[in-house]
């Protein structure tokens, strides 16, 4: 099966970003990384192609500097990775229409279609969730989010969704574009080899040109309001911080 | 502003979220409910006026494709969904399926002329947008907890459509639904919640967070360490990736308060925490923090309790 991982750019999602002096964001001490949920979908997509065939491309939307983030996944199994530049704000209609534009690209390049598209189920920056299922429409395939399993069934395939509850097993004709949640497994980690071939790699970059006009725009931004923190009890012993704790508690009635 | 509002039900009931979605409605202007089931019409009817879509759809693909057919007859100018799973798969497909922009985890929504403004957070709770989404429809999932469902009252009109996916809609299928979670948790409906992390060390030691829970007659919840740790289901999961809490007390055992955690505990009333980094950021937040092993003190602290209470 051919298999496509999108994977976004995102500032590190360790780091607490605030606002800055601007009144924007303040991403640039953060670093960058590949978005948590597409490095689930990319090695999803290893695990499935070397359980049953087929090859795993990545393909990121972004500056040049995006490359790195493409190498490291070429160093944990991705076969082949794309780079697309564009230009423009794109809300996430626009962003799908730019991945679909992406998809064409990369297909015509390697003169086969791809049957399974896969998205994070989200990213740790905007978390609005909805390229994947926008990406699905605008392609006319199969979508299902949310995703932690996948295989082959006859022609097509078979993925488990994770539901509050549990779970459901949908079985769809290709091609599909499936949203990955956290799997039962980490991604892998590179080793030395792998890292030196990546390293090597040339990346193509595909041009997919202006992005849509935008019917969601961001006018500013705010911090949530605070909280003002309390009282912090810390004693030798144990007994003496919880005694004075639950006093206090007793007094707010909160008990 | 006249909204559309998919009313998501469980259990044979509407799921809160999708009647505060509804409140969110009513303050935009004219709101209307819809349902799937003729006979849902009934439940939504004390709450606001309410289509009834007449039919059984087999699985998303066949929602999505009802309620496009709706929208596209009824042409409302925006469509809200509580940003549950279901809700956040809906919109964006409708959204692209009928040219229109949308917000995820809307936590304000106003009108402003034909635009629809909204606050949403990001990067984990510690930013919000203010976005403005413009078209002919607007979309938008409602975040729990943001806005306070209606009171019941004397029912209003149910009008049934009957409706019917076209052929094709369905490109995947449900073939199995498994469910390993049955107990029923009320996160958002709490008045009290004790939730542990990752101090909790194992599942033995996170018992202690869920007998603390049973003593102050509250609900637990967990952060994602705890989850993956297997020590208690997803369905107890509070923050970003879970459920936005807003509870009388808020308990926070071996909680290190990440903001993706601690984004979805910030409307409670009243924040105790236990942790024994004395540097951990769940103490800014706190109303009261003790210092120390989680497993040490919740044990004394539930004697103290018990003293207290007489028991």
């Amino acid at each position: 099966m051919n298999i496509l991982v999108c994977v976004k750019q995102v500032p590190d999602d360790y780091a607490e970003i605030r606002l800055g002096g601007d009144g924007k964001p303040a991403t640039a001490g953060a670093g960058t990384v590949n978005n948590a949920f597409d490095t689930y979908a990319l090695e999803l997509a290893v695990r499935f192609c070397e359980a049953h065939g087929g090859s795993v491309t990545a393909v990121t939307i972004g500056p040049e500097g995006a490359q790195s983030g493409l190498k490291n996944l070429l160093a944990v199994g991705a076969g082949k990775a794309y780079l697309c530049a564009a230009s423009g704000e794109a809300d996430e209609g626009g962003t799908a229409a730019l991945l679909a534009r992406a998809v064409e690209l990369c297909q015509e390049r390697e003169g086969a279609a791809y049957d399974l598209i896969l998205c994070g189920k989200e990213s740790t920056d905007e978390i609005s969730g909805q390229v994947g299922a926008r990406l699905a429409e605008r392609l006319g395939a199969a979508f299902v989010s949310g995703v932690v399993e996948a295989e082959p069934s006859g022609d097509g395939l078979k993925a488990r969704q994770e539901t509050e509850e549990g779970g459901v097993v949908y079985e769809m004709s290709l091609p599909a574009v499936l949203t990955i949640a956290k799997p039962a497994y980490d991604p892998r980690y590179p080793n030395i080899k792998t890292k030196m071939a990546a390293r090597k790699a040339v990346i193509p970059v595909l041009e997919l040109g202006a992005a849509e006009p935008a019917l969601v725009s961001c006018l500013g931004y705010s911090e949530p309001p605070k909280r003002e923190a309390g009282v912090v009890i810390q004693e030798k012993e144990a007994a003496e911080a919880v005694k004075k704790a639950v006093v206090m508690l007793a007094e707010a009635n909160v008990l | 502003m006249k909204s559309l509002v998919y009313i998501e039900r469980k259990d044979g009931r509407p799921v809160n979220g999708s009647l505060e979605a509804l409140a969110a409605a009513k303050a935009l202007g004219e709101a209307c409910g819809v349902v799937i089931g003729a006979e849902a019409g009934a439940e939504i009817a004390p709450y606001a006026p309410v289509i009834a879509i007449d039919a059984a759809p087999a699985c998303d693909d066949e929602v999505v494709a009802l309620l496009e057919a709706l929208i596209r007859e009824k042409t409302p100018d925006a469509v809200l969904f509580s940003a549950t799973q279901a809700g956040k798969d809906y919109a964006p497909r409708l959204a692209q399926r009928l040219g229109g922009g949308c917000v995820t985890d809307a936590m304000t929504l106003s009108a402003e002329g034909n635009a629809l403004l909204a606050t949403r957070p990001a990067y984990g709770g510690t930013v919000y947008e203010q976005m403005k989404v413009i078209g002919p429809v607007k979309f938008a999932t409602v975040r729990s907890g943001c806005f306070v469902r209606p009171e019941a009252g004397e029912p209003n009109p149910v009008e049934t459509v009957p409706l019917s996916a076209p052929g094709g809609a369905v490109k995947a299928k449900v073939v199995e639904t498994v469910t390993e979670i049955t107990e029923a948790i009320d996160l958002e409906g709490a008045e009290v919640i004790v939730a542990g992390g990752l101090g909790m060390g194992s599942a033995e030691g996170f018992h202690l967070v869920e007998e603390m829970a049973a003593l102050l007659g509250g609900v637990v919840g967990a952060s994602r360490p705890a989850i993956e740790g297997g020590w208690v289901s997803r369905a107890h999961q509070i923050g970003q990736s879970g459920k936005t809490v807003a509870p009388r007390l808020y308990i926070a055992c071996g909680i290190s308060g990440a903001m993706q955690h601690i984004s979805g505990a910030m409307g409670s009333k009243y924040i105790v925490a236990v942790n024994k980094d004395p540097d951990a950021s769940i103490f800014k937040v706190a109303d009261v923090g003790i210092v120390g092993d989680a497993l040490t003190i919740l044990p004394l602290m539930m004697d103290e309790i018990r003293a207290r209470k007489g028991l």
